[in-house]
């Protein structure tokens, strides 16, 4: 069944526009994007085991995602024996009705969330909401982001397009409105004392647990889950209740696989050789345990997965939300996570966006926010071809006669011109007449069709008088006739 | 003498004729006897790109059989090397086209036997396909034409003949920015290779900060998306102009569509910086002209023939 994202809200030039038009959201992103890609560069080159194990992961993620079915079975069974509860939901809607089912029978109207990439795929704060559940993001950036009424704008670090200044005054206005001392400056400490204090309320307050999870261990029924702030271990060991909402591609057969692919995430997406937090979870509290949840549910989520396995686009189900695509891309770089009009941004979004929510939710991405530069393909530690794929998308995109009838039009006759020499050779002809009209100062300056997309920002030289098909000629006509 | 096939791509042809007349003289020099097969035109990477594949594959077509050995030459010859002035298009003919042109024989109803053909035929070319700074590079062992003797050896003056003739008999070499397109970079690997070829050319090549982010030329891309492209070229111009501080007297790249991103966007700028294509500024070292004033000089002409204008 394929899968339903979140609309994307704006339009395409209207979040461009306004990507472009705020520099100081340029500028954040792109120090903080350019510091993630140097740390990484950094720990691989000084961390001789390092490559190593990414080609052994590279190997489990694979090889499991080859026999997923198999290897979801055998989660389940494990998980049930452990005495946790265990759904496969196609899409939002039936996550958001598990949830719900669940917090009504357990009486939950408090809700703090870890960090997860699966949840806001699906809305899932918005569906809690909307049935009048408190819900509570409790990894800092997401926090943040919340405060903000905005989505992540990067996998990882969701809040770093913010500037300091702009987060003192989301916790200022949340102070304000609990009536509580705001925070005392802007300096990093000072923030973060102050989303503690209020986390810590929220935590203790709280009936229910919900997060996502990195990776799932098929071999034992455990949901893995690696954070920097330890606010993950809060949210699945304080509240009555655990649910867990993870995409079914997060399974690994093995511990021995899972060995290879623990560092992998911080590696890659933060330079770190380890996540500060890393959580290991069977099941909910047992007999004589003094703590942990008293139920332990996991939601396995498809939204489109399932029917990628098998295609030419099976290798993004081996993601690991590490970020490393964002961080090395000149696009995201430019115009930031927001202006994607999806939680998946950078070229992971461009692929993932489309292949989960349908093309025609995100036909603006692949052509209009990557420009094959290739370094994704270069960053990605899983090897996930992502430019073979957004070259795919574009030709699916011609292919389904998704582009203006002008711009088909133009490729059809320039192909059929400049597949013969003749052909070639009269249209440089003609456009040497036909530039007249827009050379200015001996520059061009305009030009019609597709073509005019460069003269809106850039000028470019005229054709020249004569093409190099032409001097070779005259030269080689000289020199016989000589 | 040693036969070489020149692919000048449909950028240089139109826009920078010189850069293709630079490059015949540079392999003149070598002592390669330059071929240029009258029916090439483009490697159909933009169309490819926008997902243009069927148009992409007619011109990628096209420029096999172009390039395809004649049944008149002398059989037996291995088929001359291909020598191409621009990273980016050698890297779809040895990158995509075998597969481009056997998957869209199949989707155009012919036989497999056909489709493979195609792939064959493209395979062909790919492997005799070698961009100019990396084939110039390897050109680096002293050979008995004197050919990239200049840098152990020091000065101009040791050298009148072909090879790295060097720029000046100034001491301190003059500083070229060097811009590695990212097809050349990344599909190709060939980071190191113009930077010695600039090297064994005299000058002192500096790369930019942030050297391996995109100029945002992209193709299509920067035509579909031209405040984005030029955004992303605004940041390479900054880092440019931090060099430009630094004292380097021109921008280098073997591949023409950045420079011409870049370029054209100082220029819309109002600013003016002199831009080079490799094969320019080997040219000019050879005839040990690559000095401020002769850089500028032949940034300013785009023309084959300098006399025509």
């Amino acid at each position: 069944m394929p899968g339903e994202l979140p609309p994307a809200g704006a339009t395409w030039p209207e979040r461009r526009r306004r990507a472009l038009a705020d520099p100081a959201m340029r500028a954040a992103v792109a120090k903080s994007t350019r510091s993630l890609a140097v740390k990484k560069e950094a720990v691989f080159a000084t961390y001789p085991a390092a490559e190593a194990m990414r080609k052994r992961a590279v190997i489990a993620r694979r090889g499991s995602l080859a026999r997923v079915d198999a290897l979801l079975d055998e989660l389940t069974r494990r998980v049930e024996a452990r005495g946790g509860h265990v759904v496969r939901a196609a899409g939002p809607a039936d996550v958001g009705r598990y949830v719900l089912d669940v917090a009504r029978r357990r009486g939950v109207q408090r809700v703090v969330k870890s960090k997860s990439m699966a949840t806001e795929e699906i809305a899932l704060n918005e569906q809690l909401e909307n049935a009048g559940l408190h819900v509570r993001e409790t990894d800092l950036g997401e926090y943040i982001i919340q405060l903000a009424g905005e989505r992540p704008a990067h996998i990882l670090v969701p809040a770093s397009h913010k500037t300091r200044q702009q987060v003192r005054a989301l916790f200022d206005e949340e102070a304000a409105a609990c009536a509580v001392d705001p925070p005392v400056g802007d300096a990093t400490p000072e923030l973060t004392a102050f989303a503690r204090r209020q986390l810590r309320a929220d935590f203790l307050a709280a009936d229910m647990g919900i997060s996502g999870g990195n990776f799932l261990v098929a071999e034992t029924g455990t949901l893995v889950l690696i954070t920097n702030e330890g606010n993950g271990r809060m949210t699945t060991s304080l509240p009555r209740v655990h649910i867990a909402v993870v995409g079914i591609d997060k399974i690994v057969a093995t511990w021995a696989d899972l060995a290879d692919l623990l560092q992998q995430p911080a590696l890659s997406g933060t330079g770190q050789r380890l996540s500060t937090y890393t959580t290991f979870i069977t099941g909910p509290r047992r007999e004589g345990e003094l703590d942990g949840p008293e139920e332990f549910h996991l939601v396995l989520l498809d939204n489109g997965r399932h029917e990628l396995l098998g295609t030419e686009f099976v290798d993004i189900l081996a993601c690991i939300r590490c970020g490393a695509c964002l961080n090395v891309c000149p696009v995201f770089r430019t115009i930031g996570g927001q202006a994607y009009g999806t939680m998946y941004s950078g070229p992971i979004g461009v692929v993932l966006t489309p292949l989960l929510g349908g093309l025609e939710r995100a036909p603006e991405l692949p052509k209009s926010a990557c420009a094959l530069c290739y370094a994704c393909a270069d960053a990605c530690p899983m090897e996930i071809d992502l430019p073979r794929h957004i070259l795919a998308l574009r030709r699916t995109e011609v292919e389904r006669g998704m582009e203006p009838w002008s711009d088909r039009l133009t490729f059809e006759l320039w192909g059929r011109f400049w597949a013969n020499p003749a052909g070639f050779r009269f249209t440089g002809r003609i456009a040497r007449l036909g530039q007249r009209v827009y050379v200015r100062d001996g520059r061009l300056k305009g030009a019609p069709g597709l073509v005019g997309g460069w003269t809106a920002t850039r000028n470019a030289p005229p054709l020249a008088r004569e093409s190099f098909h032409e001097w070779w000629a005259r030269r080689r006509a000289s020199r016989t006739g000589s | 003498m040693v036969r070489a096939q020149l692919f000048v791509t449909c950028m240089v042809d139109l826009f920078r004729p010189r850069a293709g007349v630079a490059a015949v003289q540079v392999l003149e020099r070598r002592g390669v006897e330059v071929e240029f097969p009258g029916g090439q035109s483009c490697c159909g990477q933009f169309a490819y790109n926008a997902g243009h594949h069927r148009e992409a594959a007619a011109m990628g077509r096209q420029l096999v059989r172009a390039f395809e050995p004649s049944d008149a030459a002398s059989p037996s010859a291995d088929p001359p090397t291909v020598i191409a002035l621009s990273g980016s298009c050698a890297a779809m003919i040895k990158h995509e086209m075998p597969d481009l042109l056997e998957r869209d024989a199949l989707q155009r109803g012919r036989t497999p036997a056909t489709a493979a053909r195609w792939r064959r035929r493209a395979e062909a070319l790919a492997d005799r396909v070698v961009e100019l700074s990396e084939w110039l590079d390897r050109q680096a062992v002293p050979g008995p034409e004197g050919v990239g003797t200049r840098a152990e050896s020091g000065g101009p003056a040791s050298s009148g003949g072909p090879g790295y003739a060097g720029a000046s008999g100034s001491s301190t070499p003059l500083k070229v920015a060097s811009h590695t397109g990212c097809h050349m970079r990344r599909l190709l690997g060939a980071t190191e290779a113009p930077l010695s070829v600039l090297r064994r050319a005299g000058v002192e090549p500096v790369e930019l900060d942030d050297a391996e982010q995109c100029c945002g030329f992209g193709g299509s891309f920067g035509l579909l998306e031209p405040d984005i492209s030029a955004a992303m070229a605004d940041a390479k111009l900054a880092n440019l102009a931090t060099a430009r501080g630094d004292g380097v007297t021109c921008l280098v790249s073997a591949d023409l569509g950045c420079l011409m991103q870049l370029g054209g966007r100082l220029d819309r700028q109002g600013d003016a910086f002199p831009m080079l294509h490799l094969a320019e500024a080997v040219d000019l070292a050879d005839r040990h002209r690559l000095t401020p004033a002769d850089i500028e000089r032949t940034a300013r002409s785009q023309e084959a023939d300098p006399d025509a204008r």
